[in-house]
């Protein structure tokens, strides 16, 4: 345990006390018998002796410390595999931890997949009850809540219908509507909320806020950090299972989309960099020609890109495209269009691309590349992501400043506003 | 935001301590409806989509006492004072208790694998749901019996109404094999394909198809020590098939084994379970 977490208040609600989760190595693949009896005579001499045997596996999580305050709402944030959804399971009681120690008060309510504890082969009905009292709640309590669990997953036609003749839709319904009216002490979400119709989404997230106006400790997880800075105090930001920063949500989202935009590309790596022609180098220069990766908004930018290829290439037609990470691109170059494909090339050849302005507002962007044979007629080498570089520009002061700079509109425009009577 | 109002029930998931038998069972009690469900569902989904429903019930072991009588009624005729046919069949609504409880007890966790990999519960619930959800069969077991008691020339007496107790004894071997089998198999397959066979030869090793007087006296003790089930069978031939008291002990031999392998088989479990959501 870390000195500065023994000084906290007691008043905690969850709490993780340096835990550490491994898996064992080689995931699904079961060890013979023999060597599970030989490790655990092992690991029974190394603890005779009064040491603590070595922990072993795959890292999932290391030392993570810390600590939820009871009504408080939390965010877990990280990349794919940063292990995120250990520490939900963890809390969850779901598996337990290899070392330190996960503590809460009160009841956990967990959503963590689509249907989780579903039975397919019983009715909607049998489903609510078996689901209710899994998660440890008397039978009076899930009569109370029968009809607001039935209304809520909009399944009332269906109620004694076999739940593997649902939907998946419904299938999710039923099994947030239990999860949800269950009135847990701790929830525990885990972006389940990115399924389900629009209709039904709002609903969830009006559900979450109630809970957490109710007073229900919250711990989420998610890829959609708007849903994140609205409903949440704190965060922590995690990556290969080892905490990274945590603090107030706006200070771990600031810091997680920094992080993930400082992230570069191997371009020799990529799978689909194989083609006739390769991009060998992509970099982003300002106006005097220095190497940048950050720029203010409307300044000039300069994309150099090098190419290779196996042979001299007549009018190889380059395209350049900048996007937010959403789909569709935001600005697109194209000789294809424009009409300025070279008339032959060597095997390496560089390209600059020179925007004189960029009407862009402060988050990352990425280039994609594409060049095509003369005519358009097939690729020599198909989109790609190359590249990325950064708009920066001071912070609003707005609540949802952080998320709007990364997510709104793209492009940037002078405004002002003007509040009339 | 003030928090809720509740009674504070304090958890800490600490993955390299044991968990004190005495608080696993704590918890058992505090969801006795999660396990009751277990059962619930197991009862219900079983006869689902099946053309004789509960008659699967009584033809497991009718059929055993066809093949029994068949093959071994003249061989075995130092019956202690009621006939062949209700001997066994006494026996055998017992032995299908265990056999089936074991076997899908011992299966639960891996059908349930689904739920296991999602949801907190207490992980003994699907093994002893599954072994409750047999005590209709085996009602309706005793049922048959009774019907049958004419026919097969059963002395009922007064020693029918032990039988309810001698059923929880009967509880004992069955949770206390099925538990660390349920675990073992969520780490190794090896178990689950291994059991019917192993079920096979235990009903061969139990005083099932052949009275334990069969066994040499000296010895019988040893017996009862070795196989928990012994007494407990013995005895259930002995109250509904003989219409006497069980030999208290033989009962009390294999009581006290059931009582150290459930002990033994509990912590087993309860060690392995950390990682089942992890392997299954």
């Amino acid at each position: 345990m870390s000195s500065d977490m023994s000084t906290t208040s007691d008043t905690w609600s969850v709490r993780f006390e340096d835990v550490s989760k491994r898996y064992r190595k080689g995931g699904a693949r079961y060890p013979t018998i023999g060597a599970e009896l030989s490790q655990a005579v092992r690991r029974l001499a190394v603890r005779m002796r009064g040491q603590r045997p070595e922990l072993q596996g795959t890292i999932a999580l290391e030392h993570v410390s810390f600590e939820v305050q009871p009504g408080e709402s939390f965010a877990l944030v990280g990349s794919n595999g940063a292990g995120k959804t250990t520490a939900l399971r963890l809390l969850a009681r779901i598996s337990a931890p290899t070392g330190g120690r996960v503590r809460g008060r009160g009841r956990v309510g967990a959503l963590m997949e689509v249907g989780s504890g579903l039975h397919t082969e019983l009715t909607g009905r049998e489903n609510i009850w078996l689901h209710g009292s899994i998660l440890g709640l008397p039978r009076q309590e899930i009569r109370r809540r029968f009809d607001d669990i039935v209304s809520f997953a909009e399944i009332e036609s269906a109620i004694d219908t076999q739940v593997k003749y649902y939907s998946s839709g419904m299938q999710l319904r039923l099994g947030f509507s239990v999860a949800a009216h269950l009135e847990p002490d701790i929830f525990v979400v885990d972006e389940t909320l990115s399924v389900g119709d629009a209709s039904f989404q709002e609903k969830c997230v009006e559900r979450m806020s109630s809970l957490i106006r109710s007073g229900t400790t919250v711990l989420f997880v998610s890829h959609n950090l708007p849903a994140i800075e609205a409903v949440c105090d704190r965060a922590i930001m995690i990556d290969q299972g080892r905490e990274i920063t945590q603090g107030p949500v706006k200070d771990v989202l600031a810091r997680y989309i920094a992080w993930m935009e400082d992230r570069r590309i191997d371009l020799g790596a990529l799978d689909d960099n194989q083609g006739a022609v390769r991009i060998v180098r992509a970099t982003c220069h300002d106006a005097t020609g220095n190497e940048r990766s950050r720029f203010a908004p409307h300044e000039p930018i300069e994309i150099r890109l090098e190419f290779e290829g196996d042979r001299p290439i007549d009018q190889p037609n380059v395209s350049v495209s900048i996007s937010d990470g959403r789909p569709g691109s935001i600005i697109e170059c194209s000789m294809l269009e424009d009409g300025n494909a070279p008339a032959t090339v060597g095997r390496r050849w560089e390209c600059r691309l020179h925007l004189d302005t960029l009407p862009l507002r402060p988050r990352l962007y990425q280039i994609w590349v594409e060049v095509q044979e003369a005519g358009g007629r097939g690729q020599l080498m198909e989109w790609l992501e190359v590249s990325a570089f950064r708009i920066h520009a001071p912070l609003g002061t707005g609540p949802q400043a952080v998320v709007a700079a990364a997510m709104g509109g793209a492009v940037d425009v002078p405004y002002r506003w003007e509040v009339v009577e | 935001m003030t928090p809720k109002k509740r009674s504070v029930d304090e958890f800490t998931y600490d993955g390299t301590r044991r968990v004190s038998l005495l608080t696993a069972i704590r918890e058992l009690v505090t969801f006795r409806e999660c396990i009751w469900s277990f059962a619930a569902r197991s009862f219900r989904v079983r006869y689902k989509q099946t053309v004789l429903g509960m008659a699967w019930a009584v033809l497991q072991p009718l059929a055993f006492l066809g093949i029994f009588v068949a093959f071994f009624g003249g061989l075995v005729h130092k019956g202690s004072g009621a006939s062949y046919a209700a001997s066994v069949l006494a026996a055998l609504i017992a032995w299908t208790f265990v056999s089936n409880g074991v076997a899908f007890g011992g299966d639960s966790l891996i059908a349930d694998g689904d739920l296991v990999r999602k949801v907190y519960f207490p992980r003994e619930a699907p093994v002893l749901g599954a072994i409750i959800s047999y005590i209709p069969d085996f009602a309706i077991g005793f049922v048959i019996f009774m019907i049958a008691a004419p026919l097969t020339d059963a002395h009922l007496g007064w020693s029918l109404a032990l039988v309810p107790l001698l059923f929880v004894a009967l509880m004992i071997p069955t949770v206390a094999i099925a538990l660390p089998l349920a675990a073992l198999s969520v780490y190794y397959r090896d178990f689950k394909y291994a059991l019917p066979f192993a079920i096979q030869l235990w009903l061969f090793a139990s005083p099932v198809a052949y009275p334990v007087t069969q066994i040499s006296s000296d010895w019988r003790w040893l017996y009862a020590l070795a196989n928990p089930v012994v007494g407990v069978l013995d005895s259930f031939r002995r109250t509904m098939a003989v219409g006497v008291a069980p030999s208290w002990d033989l009962l009390g031999i294999s009581l006290a084994s059931g009582t150290l392998m459930l002990l033994v088989g509990y912590r087993v479990f309860k060690q392995l379970e950390r990682e089942f959501a992890d392997v299954i």
